[in-house]
């Protein structure tokens, strides 16, 4: 029941290579590449952004991919989960395209939702990823229900909920906390705590000393890692994974990280201190993840700079379909808001 | 059916139900009815709300479903409108059909953005069907007062996405139930809390469904058209008797279902009697008369011989005490001389 802070910081990242050993080669190997290509479609996104590609404003997660990726990669593939707009790394991981993402990001017919909703709305259900409304906190419920539904039929599937730190001040997600409680549904709520919920910062949202706290008042397990060690949040989130999967009910995992970009793209972010970019900028998780790899010898430094170049490859490919893809006709608008 | 408010809120929430069709079910028992059917023909149907389980339900519509359908398909929650609203719809999403009661239809304003925002965009923009059906208790004459006794309808009829089913008897009652759970979307079905023990059916009940979008002409006449729904529907009838003897023949029209609504049945009797009067218990203002009353001049308007009439509550919250909630919500002498007065222009 206790929540818990567990110590795993970058400065670790040198000498727990040891651990690495230990692990499966071929997840090590998939977590690496899902954060990479999410790094790189980010990237070059936020490059279309700025040359005018893209529909309306960008959210990206820099600096979530710890976070991200290594929740995500704790699921089987028959699992749920219901993400929000700073988890491309968990959809890229869990099989979405990245031309996809960019599609939908434009308002093409190829996007998950063929352009009907847009831009950070692209989950797609047939990877069991929900596509979630604009306010972040609907999906929390909506993630109970996914695991209850797994629950009613007696399959061990879980789902995560993921949510940023402001979304925890919503009813919705004590009101799926308290349900998800109290009928032990196998769920692990992830929060993503980037430290701003647009511009209002933690210590206007919360007095709570960390979100994971919160767990307390559910009387299940909550425990804060450090959102920057991919391999922390892995993990911590597996122990939640494995707890839900044997009927035990659900627990929270606070990723602790920072919000490298404005909400958005279109947010230039002025209201954060200077000094906390330059503080946080030294906590890449992408970079100190390839560093530990290098440094434990799980790949060389050859093929870290040949999985960025494919990766930055993949994203250039991902765009230029993207951008040929055809914007979607309006002569079936009416159809669809009823289903048959 | 007198509609002499002789009993109040209480008196109604102590009584007991259960699903056994004796031949004179009352409108609460052919919901139960209904449910129990659906429960039994599809594993993948549960139930969820406050108090449905060990309770059976603050009017208990679902008493003994606990003991028959166990705690996995009848499930107690918290207090928490939004939660199990939202809960019902990552279940319909995998595949189950979730039957959520709200205990009053006041309460589903804590559910708003569930409804809106998840369950009734989600088809339209993804593809995915969202079955789930909503039920809930509504409207007044119990004397409830403001936050107990209104008509929720039309804050939901301007959501694409969403049906709006709203049974006027018991028969109705039940086969508008069962099509509303077996149908692919999310289903607001309004239930009159002031008929749940006032209406007896006049023999046993098909558990046939009853398709949504097909009105009713509950009353054939020849010189006005009232167009109703609820309680509406028993009104209409006691005055379309008294203004018989008047000389004036009523056509009254139950449409049963809001969205979608029978067009064809409302249009087709207008051209007929070339006058109408829209009737229901919520405020006029912004009530569903007003599209139903668009719609008759859209689609017949050459064929009227007066401006459609609508009746409707008055525009203020519904009061609690009985002369107060009597003068906002129609009563039957004014519903009797607007019609008149239509009918006579």
């Amino acid at each position: 029941m206790a929540t818990k802070t567990k110590e795993a910081p970058a400065a670790a990242a040198a000498d727990a290579a040891d651990d690495l050993g230990s692990r499966d080669r071929d997840l090590l190997l998939r977590i690496y590449r899902a954060m990479v290509l999410t790094r790189a479609v980010e990237d070059r996104m936020v490059a279309m952004y700025k040359g005018g590609d893209l529909l309306g404003s960008l959210y990206t997660g820099h600096w979530h991919e710890g976070i991200s990726v290594g929740a995500a990669s704790t699921l089987r593939a028959d699992d749920y989960m219901a993400p929000i707009h700073r988890d491309l790394g968990a959809h890229l991981y869990r099989g979405m395209d990245a031309w996809q993402v960019m599609a939908s990001f434009m308002g093409k017919a190829t996007s998950p939702t063929g352009g009907r909703d847009g831009t950070l709305h692209y989950g797609r259900l047939d990877l069991g990823h929900y596509n979630l409304p604009s306010h972040i906190p609907a999906n929390f419920p909506v993630a109970t229900g996914m695991a209850f539904a797994a629950k009613y039929r007696g399959q061990d599937k879980v789902c995560l909920a993921f949510c940023g730190d402001g979304s925890t001040s919503r009813a919705d997600f004590h009101e799926a906390l308290s349900m998800s409680s109290v009928l032990d549904l196998p769920n692990v709520f992830v929060i993503e705590n980037n430290q701003f919920a647009y511009s209002t910062p933690i210590s206007m949202q919360s007095k709570s000393m960390q979100f994971s706290d919160k767990a307390k008042a559910y009387g299940i397990p909550g425990v804060t890692v450090d959102g920057t060690d991919v391999l922390a949040v892995h993990d911590a989130v597996a122990e939640g994974v494995e707890r839900a999967r044997a009927g035990k009910g659900p627990s929270i995992v606070e990723g602790i990280t920072m919000r490298m970009h404005g909400h958005a793209e279109h947010d230039p972010a002025d209201y954060v201190p200077p000094a906390m970019f330059e503080e946080w900028s030294k906590k890449d998780p992408v970079e100190l993840f390839e560093k530990r790899l290098v440094a434990a010898g799980v790949i060389d430094q050859a093929t870290a700079e040949d999985t960025r170049k494919q990766a930055r490859q993949a994203a250039i490919d991902a765009r230029k379909k993207a951008l040929a893809d055809p914007m979607p006709t309006a002569e079936n608008i009416e159809d669809g808001v009823y289903a048959d | 059916m007198a509609f002499m408010p002789t009993d109040t809120l209480p008196a109604i929430l102590n009584q007991d139900a259960g699903p056994k069709d004796n031949g004179q079910a009352t409108y609460l028992e052919a919901v139960a009815l209904a449910l129990d059917h659906e429960m039994q023909r599809d594993p993948d149907t549960f139930i969820i709300g406050e108090d449905v389980g060990q309770f059976g339900g603050a009017f208990k519509v679902t008493k003994g479903f606990l003991d028959k359908y166990g705690p996995r398909r009848v499930v107690d929650t918290p207090i928490a409108e939004t939660g199990f609203t939202g809960l019902a719809a990552g279940a319909a999403l995998v595949g189950l059909r979730p039957i959520v009661e709200f205990q009053f239809a006041d309460f589903i304003s804590c559910a708003f953005d569930p409804i809106i925002n998840v369950l009734a965009r989600h088809h339209w923009r993804t593809g995915d069907p969202m079955p789930v059906t909503m039920r809930a208790p509504f409207g007044g004459r119990l004397r409830a007062g403001p936050t107990h006794s209104q008509s929720v309808e039309s804050y939901f009829a301007h959501v694409p996405g969403l049906k709006i089913v709203m049974p006027g008897t018991p028969q109705d009652a039940a086969g508008l139930l069962i099509s509303s759970i077996r149908d692919n979307n999310p289903v607001l079905y309004l239930e009159n809390k002031y008929l749940y023990r006032r209406l007896k059916a006049a023999g046993p009940l098909s558990m046939d469904p009853i398709p949504l979008g097909v009105a009713n002409v509950v009353r054939p006449g020849r010189d006005i058209t009232l167009v109703t729904y609820s309680a509406g529907v028993h009104q209409g009838l006691e005055i379309a008797d008294e203004l018989d003897k008047e000389g004036i023949s009523v056509e009254v029209i139950d449409v049963r279902t809001l969205v979608p609504l029978d067009v064809e049945t409302i249009v087709n009797s207008v051209k007929k009697t070339s006058r109408a009067v829209v009737l229901h218990e919520a405020a006029k203002r912004m009530g569903y008369g007003a599209e139903i009353a668009a719609t008759i001049q859209e689609e017949a308007f050459w064929y009227l011989d007066q401006p459609v009439a609508r009746i409707g509550a008055k525009n203020t919250p519904t009061p609690t005490s009985p002369p107060l909630e009597d003068a906002v919500i129609p009563q039957p002498a004014e519903i009797a001389a607007a019609i008149r007065a239509v009918a006579r222009a």
